[in-house]
């Protein structure tokens, strides 16, 4: 159910609007025949990754920063999931006596990105949240000392999700990539991996249908070189033997993820 | 190449830079006054356009239209709402064009700034009647109809809104699928089947082209940002498939003559045949 409050900035449409009762054509559980996609139980989907400008026309003097350029951006699928994610800093921060840089991230869905319903323009709590999440995924890599009064803000969109734990690992990904374009110093990249248990096998990177017939959730974000964990979260019903399970897996899947943003970084750099 | 010699390109680069950063307006007055463009293209000519259909799979229609270097994401959702009383065979088509930071940094965080209202209006003008015929979206007379969200998000932002925009919406309105819907009288529900989809039959397609008057004095097809800084008058025209004027808007304070408003016509009309291949 999505109740339009009135927005005098943008075109309205009806008051209310409601999505039609869809009848159901696959009561399939989505792991009858191995996973859907045919991945292993332990695989993470296809990672497509592009850093810079998304259109490779430029000529080489529009290629220099102009001032309505952002710092630093990049573009992340993973799979369906989309995100898109500029990188503004440093720039002058809030308080002028600050010893330390902030960090600060603004997440959004895109109103056609969620498979269950139209988003609606005004920001959800689900976003402020998630908002949060990536800032306390990520602020941890980033060198805030050398950025005294200064602060870097991180605008993510996700165009299309795919699985809410996934897509959230995707704006972590996407956000080291567009930071790292940006040149912002770091500790490390952080890379997000997600899992999802289903009955007691932990699945990685589920898709929304995958998602939807799990019990439980897990999300982590990793610096592999520095060995840290930078972010944990678990919600579900799971045993602690299971959690640290998952703990354990989801390091090794970052690691992996680390490896594929670091080459797609190094080649954007040739 | 000797160390001298690239150490003097490099030079060379930065100083072209920050010229044009100190000085945009005489950086753009160098090109112009020659004839030509920073960019190298030529006064009427407009960027490549790429269009793909079909993009976002959670969306009902969708679309990604990249002009140059601007990006954009349209995406249709339908949903199921009443009909207005004074209109009650009559669904809804909502536009909405989303400048954010993401894409460039004119735009600030929040809600929707002057350029967003304005071009969401223009393009709730522009398709409301004209394209989609409301009547086709009727689910039950008088008890359901289909309310359609397009949102038309800017992943990177070099210009030209509402070309950019009118390709989008066409193209994504071209690509959406409704599913078969039934009302049942009895519950006031409506139920939907996903599998059997039907496409809209659209009254017409749009074929838009923005003229930029820069600095007073040069107009130039499909500005990119760093020229529309400098425009003074801005000239949209919007043909239908026949050709046929469908709109023009200008706006800004520069003086536009009528000889000109007829040649932006006509180059929109050689724009259109492009755009038309790219469409299909």
């Amino acid at each position: 159910m999505s109740t339009n409050v009135v927005d005098r900035r943008r075109v309205n449409g009806p008051a209310r609007s409601v999505e039609p009762v869809y009848a159901s054509t696959e009561t399939a559980d989505p792991f009858a025949e191995g996973r859907e996609d045919g991945r292993a139980l332990d695989q993470v989907r296809p990672i497509f990754m592009k850093t810079g400008p998304l259109s490779a026309q430029e000529s080489e003097l529009s290629s220099s920063a102009t001032a309505s350029a952002a710092s630093g951006s990049a573009f992340y699928e993973q799979g369906k999931i989309r995100v898109s994610c500029a990188v503004y800093g440093p720039r002058q921060g809030r308080k002028s006596n600050a010893r330390m840089g902030s960090f600060d991230c603004d997440f959004r869905y895109a109103p056609f990105s969620c498979s269950w319903k139209r988003r609606s323009h005004v920001k959800a709590a689900d976003e402020k949240e998630i908002s949060l999440m990536l800032e306390h995924a990520i602020a941890p890599a980033i060198r805030v000392e050398a950025y005294p009064k200064a602060c870097i803000d991180a605008f993510v969109t996700v165009i299309e999700s795919d699985g809410r734990a996934a897509t959230i690992a995707a704006a972590i990904n996407c956000i080291s990539a567009a930071l790292a374009d940006a040149g912002i110093e770091m500790y490390d990249s952080v890379a997000g991996c997600s899992m999802g248990l289903r009955g007691s096998q932990w699945v990685a990177d589920c898709t929304q249908a995958e998602e939807d017939v799990s019990s439980c959730s897990a999300l982590l974000a990793f610096m592999p070189s520095a060995d840290e964990i930078t972010y944990i979260l678990q919600h579900g019903k799971s045993t602690p033997e299971q959690t640290d399970q998952a703990v354990q897996t989801c390091t090794n899947l970052c690691t992996r993820v680390y490896a594929v943003i670091c080459r797609y970084l190094q080649s954007s750099l040739e | 190449m000797s160390q001298g010699d690239v150490a003097k390109s490099g030079q060379v680069v930065f100083a072209i830079e920050a010229f044009k950063r100190i000085h945009p307006v005489e950086f753009q007055r160098r090109f112009l006054s020659q004839g030509t463009r920073h960019s190298g293209r030529g006064f009427s000519q407009f960027r490549a356009t790429h269009v793909t259909k079909g993009t976002i799979s959670t969306a009902q229609g969708s679309s990604t239209v990249r002009i140059g270097n601007t990006t954009v994401v349209c995406g249709i959702k339908a949903e199921v709402s009443e009909p207005d009383v004074k209109a009650p065979n009559e669904g809804y088509l909502v536009t909405n064009v989303d400048l954010s930071p993401m894409c460039s940094a004119h735009f600030r965080p929040g809600a929707p700034g002057e350029t967003a209202q304005v071009s969401s209006e223009h393009l709730h003008r522009l398709f409301g009647g004209n394209v989609v015929d409301p009547g086709s979206l009727c689910i039950e007379p008088g008890q359901a109809v289909w309310a359609l969200s397009a949102d038309i998000v800017f992943l990177k932002y070099d210009g030209n809104v509402l070309d950019a925009a009118v390709i989008a919406l066409t193209a994504a309105l071209e690509d959406l699928q409704l599913p078969k819907a039934e009302f049942d009288s009895a519950t006031g529900v409506v139920s939907a089947d996903k599998t059997m989809g039907q496409r809209l039959k659209l009254r017409k397609r749009l074929f838009p082209a923005t003229f930029s008057l820069v600095d007073g004095a040069y107009l130039v097809a499909d500005a990119d940002d760093a020229e529309e800084q400098l425009a003074t008058a801005t000239v949209l025209v919007v043909l239908d498939d026949n050709g046929r004027l469908v709109n023009i808007w200008k706006r800004g304070a520069g003086d536009i003559n009528r000889a000109t408003i007829s040649r932006c016509v006509e180059d929109a009309g050689t724009r259109k045949a492009a755009l038309a291949k790219e469409l299909e």
